[in-house]
């Protein structure tokens, strides 16, 4: 790829680089000499591993990105933030109810949230992070684990909370007991689990296993196709 | 049917939800439907009171915020914002007057508040349920009692936040009478007693059993000396204090006698015939409702 | 469109008009699938695969002589980046029982089946390149497939396997896929993934290229991080031991013929160490940061193919590595997300291909090596592609007809990630197209495993993209997502078994002298070395990944 774009200044912890304007954080870090062994994994939006603060020039905002998902600006600061310290808790799923008490006693400092709402700010998911806090605060575990589902872990939002608590720690627990106690298992599911045990199929599959290869090309081209719902 | 905002605290959404669903249904039997917004926080109790710094008021402002916003959509029909728990109550009624009343405060709590929806601009009313009962009329409230408490002695207790401080509280500091006029309307026979403005203990509950266990024993001892059948409160953190805590006070006091401990609101569901959802009495300990058979209001 | 902005450039403009305008004639029109000679036309004709020029023959090896793309063939024509002589077997840093090299939902999946069977957690190592979970897993979006629903059968499961990969699958392992398939869901929601559900409660399933039946679960379009992240989470919940930022970079074997644990690398301090175990699990996934044919790529950062070189090197056969699997639809505009994956749920749910004129001119649902030979045909045969500002060509992927025929808001809530991902460059999927192109997608091949998930080296197990033999030559979307899970279960359970009775004799590097042995019968001067752990991005090649099409 020809690259005729404009060069701009980006300042890469301090360090200044001359870098394409349209480049994404992470490409314009790459551009600037930077090997990522942390602060880089999926490159897709998907992972979380490439959260990064920075400020734009000539304003005090600090903002928060995914560093493949921004693109670099004229007068940037950039920090990663590759990792956030913080303990994940570790609990038996199979023990635990749905409710607020298991929330607080996991992490009992989500009674410490202010309602300050920096943590929204602060997520590049655009998840209302404040509003899945107070909903597992109050033992909404359904509105915690809808609100939360797009979470991807970066730690931003703990980076920038005033009351020190990790969201994101929260809404995993929270996802973990909706899914498990409130949505539950489908029936269907179970239903075939059962048949497969029972060895409905064994016969059927068998027959396939040992079918020549045009048989099954055969079969497979004149199969029924039903894609209605 | 009158649309009003509900704010219902995280309490009544947990260990308290005996009283949500008894207040919605009074309410409802009363012609008005409580509105709950699609998104709330917690009011900011414990903090928003003990400290007086900018931070501690973007809780109960957004609480404000959310209803303004149902406001100015036409979710509800007034700008009310009706409060049952009396923590939520005064922290919100509080930190209501101080952004009005505190222009450079107001400032700030704005600013911190960017990129935010919408701003909040100071005008939504905090009201407790009691209060808008009473505007209401206490003859509306009796006409749609269907079972009249007869014969039952109910002792309203206030504890601190419903009446502290002045200017907050729902109604005279010293001489409150909106509880009592409720349970009059409502048919049941109430008892004066010294003891119902003060303080349960409140959270010292979690660290000072003792000093909690002889509060309440203070408190329920004189409502029963003064020949209450049962309590009637309008806070959670009395509830407990005063109901399950009977436990930790015949540790301390072992002669003492039990005596049920309610919300208002589910006397009130009760008296206008809501049914057991509304009432919901099985969530309360002791349980009132041996008593409530004994004298013949509730169906055996 | 009056009132929305495009996020595209000016030269696009006139062909997004046309898409527009003939938009509401197209909802409801099916371009007629091809039959199965014209399949094989636009295969031989266009596929990347089919390119003879872009592979050549092993020339070191068991497997000399087989046909590679060069960039495989390169990394396996390469020297260990460790020398024997510098790496000291005696000082052992780890000392267990299973050894899982690669973090993604296969090697999670057996590190939880292992704890399950018996093995301590203490007991269990699992080394990762990256951060746990920070894998091609967590990437997947359109979902899983499972014969669960009362329409479908494993049976149909079976033969839409076996024939969407040309005959060429290992019958044993698709009987395992199709069997375990329906209890791998349970299993997951046991373990509290949260499946996208019909008001009934029943799951919501979609189709997808090749499904004879409606078998695709998902999680929104996040399905990959969904179960990812709960698999992380009981992982650490258990107390199964991990090591991040640490690569493995050669097996380790002993007297006995076996591997016996793995070289580390510490990603960190650039320390070597040393793990020696009675069994090992390769689950390293695919080789997408190769960029094949200098194709773009839907892999996460560290899919550089080191578990082929690292099994190779040890002796292990490798099957199927000719054949790689590209996605029809990789993003071609903007140019910051070039190769990133479009998912097919998108044409599941109803989005057209369309060429430069807003013309329908394939069946969206091919299965994948066909669809993308036709996207490929439209741009370099047809001449009819979008070309972009760098030159890159592409087609249209008219997504706002899925609002249209599902209903509005079907965006927002099946493809949150991809909208927000657009929207983030101005693009709203909901009102505009995406531009789309073939991207490298998935390794087809790879080391060969039986139903246990053994190797022909005793002790190595492989689990995950990084093994062959299970979707043949070309890969149902849905089924890979389900292969991580029914083999990461199994080989979790079959090393459980095997801690009981194995026994690890002396420690030694010596196959990679033999390696050494082979590369000069085979010619091969080079001064290569592999495993490469993470491509080169640094500076102008930043900017320099150019397609050698055709
Ligand atoms: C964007 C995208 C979307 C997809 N969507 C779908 C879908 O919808 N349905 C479907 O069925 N399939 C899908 N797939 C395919 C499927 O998700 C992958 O094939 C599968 O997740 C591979 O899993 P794995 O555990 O084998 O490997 P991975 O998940 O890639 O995990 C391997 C891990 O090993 C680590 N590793 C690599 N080398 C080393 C080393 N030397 N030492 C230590 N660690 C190492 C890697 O960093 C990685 O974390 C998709 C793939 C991609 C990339
Ligand atoms: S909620 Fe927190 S951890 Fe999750 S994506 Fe948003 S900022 Fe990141
Ligand atoms: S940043 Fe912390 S304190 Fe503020 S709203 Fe979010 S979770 Fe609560």
């Amino acid at each position: 790829m020809e690259n005729n774009s404009e060069k701009i200044t980006i300042y890469v912890m301090g360090k200044k680089h001359m870098v394409p304007e349209d480049l994404t954080i992470m490409k314009a870090m790459e551009y600037s000499g930077h090997q990522f062994t942390r602060g880089a994994g999926c490159r897709g939006g998907y992972c979380g591993a490439c959260a990064t603060l920075y400020r734009k020039k000539g304003s005090y905002k600090l903002e928060g990105a995914l560093a493949c998902q921004k693109i670099v600006e004229d007068g940037m600061y950039i920090a990663q933030i590759p990792f956030s310290p913080a303990e994940k808790k570790t609990y038996i799923l199979d023990e635990i109810k749905p409710e607020a008490a298991t929330i607080l006693e996991y992490y009992p400092e989500v009674s410490r949230c202010l309602a300050c709402n920096t943590c929204t700010k602060a997520c590049p998911q655009d998840i209302m992070v404040m509003d899945y806090v107070q909903a597992s605060l109050r033992g909404d575990i359904t509105q915690a684990a809808k609100l939360s589902f797009d979470c991807i872990s970066c730690g931003l939002c703990a980076v920038r909370c005033p009351a020190e608590i990790v969201p994101y720690n929260v809404s995993q627990l929270a996802r973990r007991l909706y899914a498990k106690y409130i949505d539950g298992p489908s029936e269907h599911v179970l239903e075939r689990v059962k048949e497969v045990e029972e060895g409905v199929y064994d016969q059927d599959i068998k027959e396939l296993m040992t079918a020549s290869k045009e048989t099954l090309a055969e079969r497979y081209n004149t199969r029924e196709i039903d894609l209605n719902e | 049917m009158t649309k009003l905002a509900y704010y219902p605290g995280c309490t009544l959404k947990t260990t308290a939800k005996n009283f949500d669903d008894s207040t919605v249904a009074s309410a409802k039997a009363l012609g008005i439907e409580l509105v709950e917004p699609e998104r709330w926080n917690c009011c900011g109790t414990v903090h928003a009171l003990a400290k007086d710094d900018v931070m501690h008021h973007l809780a109960p402002v957004r609480n404000m915020l959310r209803v303004q916003e149902m406001n100015s959509e036409g979710q509800v029909d007034s700008k009310e914002m009706i409060t049952l728990c009396a923590m939520c109550y005064n922290t919100l009624k509080r930190s209501n007057q101080t952004f009005n009343e505190d222009s450079d405060k107001k400032q700030k709590i704005q600013d911190i508040m960017f990129k935010e929806e919408a701003t909040y601009s100071g005008s939504v009313e905090v009201k407790h349920f009691l209060e808008t009962l009473k505007e209401m009329g206490w003859d509306k409230v009796k006409e749609a009692v269907k079972t009249p408490l007869t014969g039952l002695k109910v002792a309203p207790y206030y504890g601190c936040l419903l009446l502290r401080p002045r200017g907050i509280g729902i109604d005279d500091t010293d001489n409150p009478r909106i509880i009592e006029d409720l349970f009059e309307a409502l048919g049941a026979e109430v008892v004066n007693f010294a003891y119902k403005q003060k303080c349960c203990g409140s959270y010292n509950t979690v660290h000072m059993k003792e000093v909690v266990g002889d509060l309440a024993h203070k408190i329920l001892k004189q409502a029963k000396d003064g020949g209450a059948d049962i309590l009637a409160t309008a806070c959670p953190l009395c509830e407990y204090n005063l109901g399950p805590r009977q436990e930790q006070v015949k540790v301390q006091y072992p002669s003492f006698d039990s005596i049920p401990v309610v919300y208002f609101t589910q006397l009130m569901s009760l008296a206008f015939g809501l049914g057991d959802e509304a009432m919901a009495f099985e969530a309360n300990r002791p349980d009132p409702r041996p008593l409530l058979r004994e004298k013949g209001l509730l169906e055996e | 469109m009056s009132d929305y902005i495009s996020g595209y450039p000016e030269s696009m403009q006139e062909s997004l008009r046309k898409v527009a305008e003939s938009r509401a004639n197209r909802v409801g029109k099916q371009f007629t699938p091809m039959t199965a000679d014209e399949r094989h036309k636009v295969l031989e004709e266009y596929h990347p695969d089919w390119k003879m020029d872009q592979k050549r023959e092993l020339k070191v090896g068991p497997c000399k002589g087989e046909l590679m793309p060069h960039e495989v063939v390169d990394i396996l024509e390469a020297h260990s980046v460790i020398k024997p002589e510098d790496i000291d077997l005696s000082n052992i840093d780890y000392d267990v029982d299973v050894l899982i090299i690669g973090a993604g939902g296969a090697g999670l999946s057996a590190a939880i089946l292992a704890n399950d069977n018996g093995v301590d957690p203490d007991n269990i190592l699992i080394v990762q390149k990256l951060r746990l979970g920070d894998a091609n897993s967590k990437m997947s979006q359109g979902g899983i497939q499972a014969a669960d629903h009362p329409k479908d059968s494993p049976t149909l499961h079976y033969l839409d396997i076996i024939g969407g990969g040309h005959y060429y699958n290992k019958p044993e392992l698709v009987e395992a896929m199709v069997k375990d398939g329906p209890d791998i869901i349970k299993w997951h929601e046991e373990l509290g993934v949260l499946y996208d559900k019909l008001e009934d409660g029943t799951m919501q399933l979609a189709p997808g290229g090749g499904t004879s039946r409606r078998r695709m679960h998902s999680c929104k379009d996040y399905t990959g991080v969904e179960i990812t992240r709960v698999l992380m989470d009981e992982t650490i919940n258990r107390q199964i031991n991990y090591v991040e930022f640490t690569s493995a970079v050669e097996f380790i074997m002993d007297d006995k013929g076996q591997v016996a644990g793995a070289v580390l690398y510490d990603m960190d301090t650039h320390e070597y160490k040393i793990a020696r175990a009675k069994s090992t699990i390769l689950a390293t996934g695919g080789f997408g940061r190769l960029h094949i044919q200098g194709y773009e790529t839907t892999n996460h950062y560290g899919s550089t193919g080191d578990g082929i070189v690292m099994a190779y090197r040890a002796g292990a056969n490798l099957m199927h590595l000719d054949s790689t699997q590209f996605h029809p639809t990789g993003s071609a505009y903007p140019e910051q997300i070039v190769g990133q994956l479009c998912t097919e749920k998108l044409r599941a749910r109803g989005s057209q291909p369309l060429n430069i004129e807003g013309e329908l001119f394939v069946y969206p649902l091919e299965t994948r090596d066909v669809e993308a030979s036709a996207l490929i045909r439209e741009c370099y045969g047809r001449e009819k592609g979008i070309t972009t500002p760098s030159g890159m060509k592409g087609v249209w992927l008219d997504t706002p007809l899925i609002d249209i025929i599902k209903g509005e808001g079907t965006i927002e809530r099946e493809f949150a990630a991809m909208y927000r991902n657009y929207s983030k460059f101005g693009i709203d999927i909901r009102k505009e197209p995406m531009l789309v192109f073939p991207t490298l997608h998935y390794q087809n091949g790879g080391v060969e495993i039986n139903v246990k998930c053994e190797t022909n080296v005793p002790g190595l197990y492989v689990v995950g993209e990084v093994c062959g033999g299970v979707h043949g030559k070309n890969r149902l979307m849905g089924n890979s997502q389900l292969d991580l899970y029914v083999f990461g279960r199994r080989a979790g359970v079959v090393v459980a078994e095997r801690a009981k009775t194995a026994e690890i004799g002396k420690l030694n590097l010596d196959h990679l002298d033999r390696y050494e042995k082979w590369l000069k019968e085979g010619d091969v001067e080079t001064d290569r070395k592999s495993p490469i752990l993470l491509p080169e991005y640094r500076g102008k090649k930043t900017l320099d990944h150019q397609l050698k099409l055709l």
